[in-house]
């Protein structure tokens, strides 16, 4: 098996014959979904797919997550990796904050500016998040150092910068209208909360422009082959730079999201997100090697971490052994993709 | 010019140099309650016209013991160390034993607490009151309600934390002993980190496993916070729950005053540092101390909460 019989786009993008490769770990989501139904049965006599408030929450608690690695997909398909995400969502839901504060708070950060229409507030954290992206895609396309230092620089930053802005204080009392985007709507009878709207909203675009446009062509003929898509005309570094920009402002979306469903900002946001970003990337079939992934992956590995977190906690397993059992279950789940996927290859 | 730049560099360095007479000062980091703490040593050196030289140690268990090196090399009258690390303060207390210089922990319990020497303290709150006090006004609400028997739901902060697994132990042992009159069944505890955004998805996940519990009861206020969102995004009466937290945040009191948090506790971090400088300075001065120092918790409630609109 050559690298460059899995890294060319053409493959990935082109063919409609076979079933997509995302097709086998939506057999493993569900297989673990079934799982914990039955356990759900023997150990507690209650079903767990069987109600509307925990599928809610199964995507609820993940959908920060999962904007930040709708992102975090595209850079690692340009073979790079960005580890500022945690960082940034921690700034911007601080600086989304500052602008959405209430006048009754006696201590706002900034008086001046309480009781504000929520649109600067979320402007302010997207572009917080854009800014910080569009360092990291400049600093790696023009000094050519690699994205994990790039971004590495990033997360420490923006962490810093984070708890300078207030000091460390947390941001408190937030209007109504800014933490009404964290909000729940009924549709229907069945709870809908606005994060995983905006979230699928998110993973819908990007589904589109990776499959169907000339920004996703680029995107997946970097990462398969640089040197083939500098030969072909493609302005690697220009591209570059919009990819992490996306993945910054997709950030600084997380942070304001992040701020609005907590109705605070607090400088410690978001630490490991970028972890479980690039987790649920990779469980999508994301390969860090480059020029591989989708995006209806990346939704289907993000919901695989919801569901552990929900599964978990219905069967009431003790804290200390849903981490340990959480980690092997991510690696166990690439090993069956990938094994299934070979094994399809050679059929 | 660039010498001129690094003149003024290393001129803005020297500016946090420590000298004789001094009391040097090294802070684990500089979070909310740190900075609180480190502004009740600043105000209480400033009253005492003590000079103090003030470091941070980014949560850097080695750059704070190079910061203790250089307090001792500038013979500093004494030091005062808000510790990394409360397994790693060995090392500093034999430094500065050795070279005679008094040394005061403070917020952080170190490990060897029973063995600071003649010249050493620790100043703090006792982590086995806020869990007890938390947990015993649960009870006493519960009692008052008339039951005898109460469901309660533990969030649990990071569970590497000292605070975090002390205080989840006080809630047991409240249970154990006789003290609480109510029988607290433990429907479920897990944790949820300290952060407000995992403690609302914790609370949903068990408000959809059908949990329906008497109190709530959390290892700080910002988790309580969080699962008091949960509970009202799921239209539960909070009269119906009592929800406890610890740390008396402004944000906690705002939920307390509109009726949502019924149990905080406040760790008075700027009577900590106070101590400490009076501690340190006593201890310069050739006076015996009786360590620990405690900076005793207090309780508050919905009755008590507008004296403490202010402290924190």
């Amino acid at each position: 098996m050559s690298t460059n019989e899995i890294a060319s786009p053409a493959n990935v993008i082109g063919s409609k014959k076979r079933l997509p490769p995302e097709v086998s770990i939506l057999g493993v989501l569900i297989g673990i979904a079934i799982v914990f139904e039955i356990l759900g049965w023997i150990f507690v006599g209650d079903s767990f797919l069987a109600n509307k408030q925990r599928l809610s929450i199964i995507i609820l608690q993940v959908s920060v997550i999962g904007i930040i690695a709708v992102g975090v997909t595209q850079v690692i398909i340009t073979a790079g990796v960005d580890l500022s995400s945690g960082s940034v969502v921690g700034l911007a839901a601080m600086v989304a904050a500052s602008l959405a504060q209430t006048s009754a708070n006696p201590r706002a950060v900034y008086p001046a500016l309480t009781d504000m229409s929520p649109i600067w507030a979320i402007l302010a954290g997207l572009g917080v998040g854009l800014l910080a992206g569009t360092v990291n895609g400049s600093l790696i396309a023009r000094t050519k150092i690699p994205p994990f230092i790039a971004t590495l620089g990033m997360m420490v930053s923006a962490r810093g910068l984070a708890k300078w802005y207030t000091l460390g204080q947390p941001v408190a009392l937030l209007d109504d209208s800014f933490t009404w985007f964290g909000k729940s709507f009924n549709i229907l009878g069945f709870p809908l909360p606005l994060p995983v709207i905006v979230f699928l909203l998110v993973a819908v675009i990007f589904h589109i422009a990776l499959t169907y446009t000339r920004y996703g062509k680029f995107t997946y003929a970097i990462g398969a082959n640089p040197q083939a898509a500098r030969v072909s005309g493609i302005n690697i570094g220009g591209h570059l730079v919009k990819v992490y920009a996306i993945a910054g402002l997709l950030s600084g979306l997380a942070g304001v999201m992040t701020a609005a469903r907590a109705a605070s900002g607090q400088p410690g946001m978001g630490v490991a997100y970028e972890l479980d970003a690039i987790a649920a990337a990779v469980i999508g079939g994301t390969s860090l090697s480059g020029g591989v992934g989708r995006i209806t992956g990346t939704v289907i590995g993000t919901i695989i971490l919801g569901v552990l977190t929900s599964g978990f906690t219905f069967l009431k397993v003790g804290a200390y052994y849903q981490e340990i059992i959480k980690g092997i279950i991510i690696v166990a789940a690439v090993i069956i993709d990938q094994h299934r996927q070979n094994k399809r290859k050679k059929a | 010019m660039k010498k001129f730049l690094l003149g003024a560099a290393i001129s803005a360095l020297m500016a946090g140099s420590a000298f004789a007479g001094d009391v040097g000062v090294s802070m684990a980091n500089s979070d909310t309650f740190l900075t609180v703490l480190r502004k009740g040593i600043e105000k209480s050196a400033a009253d005492a016209s003590q000079p103090v030289v003030i470091e941070i140690a980014d949560d850097d268990v080695n750059k704070q013991l190079s910061q203790v090196q250089n307090f001792i090399a500038a013979k500093v009258d004494a030091i005062i160390v808000n510790p990394v690390d409360t397994s790693a303060t060995g090392p500093m207390t034999k430094l500065a034993n050795d070279a005679g210089i008094p040394i005061v922990y403070v917020n952080r319990e170190p490990i060897d607490v029973g063995a600071l020497g003649a010249k050493g303290a620790f100043v703090g709150s006792n982590e086995v009151d806020s869990g007890t006090l938390e947990t015993k006004e649960v009870c006493r609400i519960l009692k008052e309600a008339g039951k005898t028997e109460a469901g309660i739901l533990i969030m649990v902060g990071d569970l590497a934390n000292q605070a975090a697994v002390m205080r989840t132990k006080d809630i047991h042992d409240v249970n154990a002993g006789s003290e609480c009159g109510v029988k607290l069944n433990v429907i479920d505890e897990q944790t949820a980190g300290w952060d407000p955004v995992k403690a609302q998805d914790l609370m949903t996940n068990w408000i959809a496993a059908g949990h329906k519990p008497d109190a709530v009861i959390s290892n700080n206020d910002n988790m309580a916070i969080g699962a008091i969102n949960a509970m009202k995004a799921a239209g539960w009466d909070m009269k119906d729950v009592i929800v406890a937290g610890v740390d008396a945040t402004q944000e906690a009191l705002a939920y307390m005053k509109a009726g949502d948090l019924d149990v905080t506790v406040f760790q008075n971090a700027a009577a900590q540092g106070g101590g400490a400088v009076e501690t340190a300075m006593k201890l310069a001065k050739g006076e015996a101390v009786t360590s620990p120092v405690w900076v005793p918790f207090e309780l508050v409630t919905p009755a008590n909460m507008d004296q403490y609109t202010t402290k924190n």
